[in-house]
């Protein structure tokens, strides 16, 4: 027997989840001397090491599956099955966020003066630019599902023309978003208001970060002609976290900045 | 302490019931009391009337609150530092 007989993907020994794992033990206790001693080459050292493995990691992931064709339907069921995995995960990292704003919110302390907003927080106006993030996210949700149906119809051109609009409109929102940061009255510090704020919409501003950069890898791989137009989960494992992404914002939108001032 | 800051009998006396707050938390109840008082008495000495009537929140207030919490608040009134509205 010289080759296999079922449609598995049996991978080949690899080093990167031993380097993730020690990039992980890195970034942690690199956090730690940060923090307490304002010793920042350790969570350096994590951070390099972390992004080198994920780039090598996901470059032999698409080096067997477009180049050595391992990525049969079971297999591609696999990574479909991994993918919405993934992403549940996230929502419940979300929730724990929004559960700490509810929390707080809908039962004021006496700390906080008894009421939401707390005394002497300057909430930002929800009709202002959070609206506008709105819009440009939900732009971006129309823009990724043309260049997907687009791409399904071989559309070369307009698949890397909505699949820019897309990256360019995330790009705005992060830019958006982060000059809103600098326009806020409060910090992070600023009590309850402010850890509940920052941490919620901190961590929403870094899945969008992430989100384009996998559009990104994904318009590279367009580029370089990876995707078919029926083979290409790629894409679609992009397009489902962006979809995610969209929809955090819309219940931090909706939680936060409108029912929350 | 005023006379009319005692309680009224001189059995031990204690607030009555209020159905605002049934539960066994009872925090919104000794803060709202505390909230109450200060702005009733602050209203009226802004008509220039007897603060008497708010001596009720003030025997309510003591009777529920930790005494250090009210220690807290009052020292953060007089700072200008207390978050309620009063």
């Amino acid at each position: 027997m010289t080759h296999q007989t079922h449609a598995y993907h049996m991978v080949n020994p690899s080093p990167w989840p031993l380097t993730g794992a020690l990039s992980a033990f890195l970034l942690t206790s690199g956090l730690i001397m940060w923090f307490h001693f304002y010793y920042t080459l350790l969570l350096a050292t994590g951070l390099l090491a972390s992004a080198m493995t994920m780039f090598q990691w996901w470059r032999d992931v698409v080096r067997e599956g477009t180049y050595q064709g391992h990525h049969t339907p079971p297999v591609q069921k696999g990574l479909r099955y991994g993918m919405v995995l993934f992403i549940i995960s996230e929502i419940f990292f979300f929730a724990g966020f929004f559960w700490a704003f509810y929390h707080s919110s809908l039962a004021p302390t006496p700390q906080t003066g008894g009421h939401w907003p707390p005394t002497g927080i300057l909430p930002l106006n929800p009709m202002e630019v959070p609206l506008l993030n709105t819009a440009v996210l939900l732009a971006s949700g129309v823009t990724i599902t043309w260049a997907h149906h687009s791409l399904m119809e071989a559309n070369r051109k307009e698949s890397a023309q909505a699949l820019l609009m897309t990256i360019a409109l995330g790009a705005y929102f992060t830019y958006l978003q982060m000059s809103e940061y600098s326009e806020t009255s409060f910090t992070i510090s600023d009590g309850i208001y402010g850890s509940t704020f920052f941490m919620a919409t901190g961590f929403h501003g870094l899945h969008v970060i992430i989100g384009t950069t996998f559009l990104a890898t994904c318009y590279i791989r367009q580029q370089m002609y990876h995707f078919t137009s029926s083979h290409h989960f790629g894409f679609e494992a992009a397009a489902w976290y962006w979809h995610f992404v969209d929809v955090v914002w819309l219940f931090l939108y909706i939680s936060i900045y409108w029912w929350g001032s | 302490m005023l006379d009319t800051q005692k309680p009224p009998r001189k059995k031990r006396w204690t607030p009555p019931f209020d159905p605002r707050f049934p539960n066994q938390n009872q925090t919104r109840n000794c803060y709202q009391n505390f909230l109450e008082y200060q702005r009733c008495v602050k209203t009226m000495s802004r008509r220039g009337k007897n603060s008497e009537p708010c001596e009720y929140y003030f025997r309510v207030y003591n009777s529920l609150c930790p005494t250090s919490w009210v220690q807290h608040w009052n020292e953060q009134i007089k700072d200008g530092t207390f978050a309620g509205k009063i």
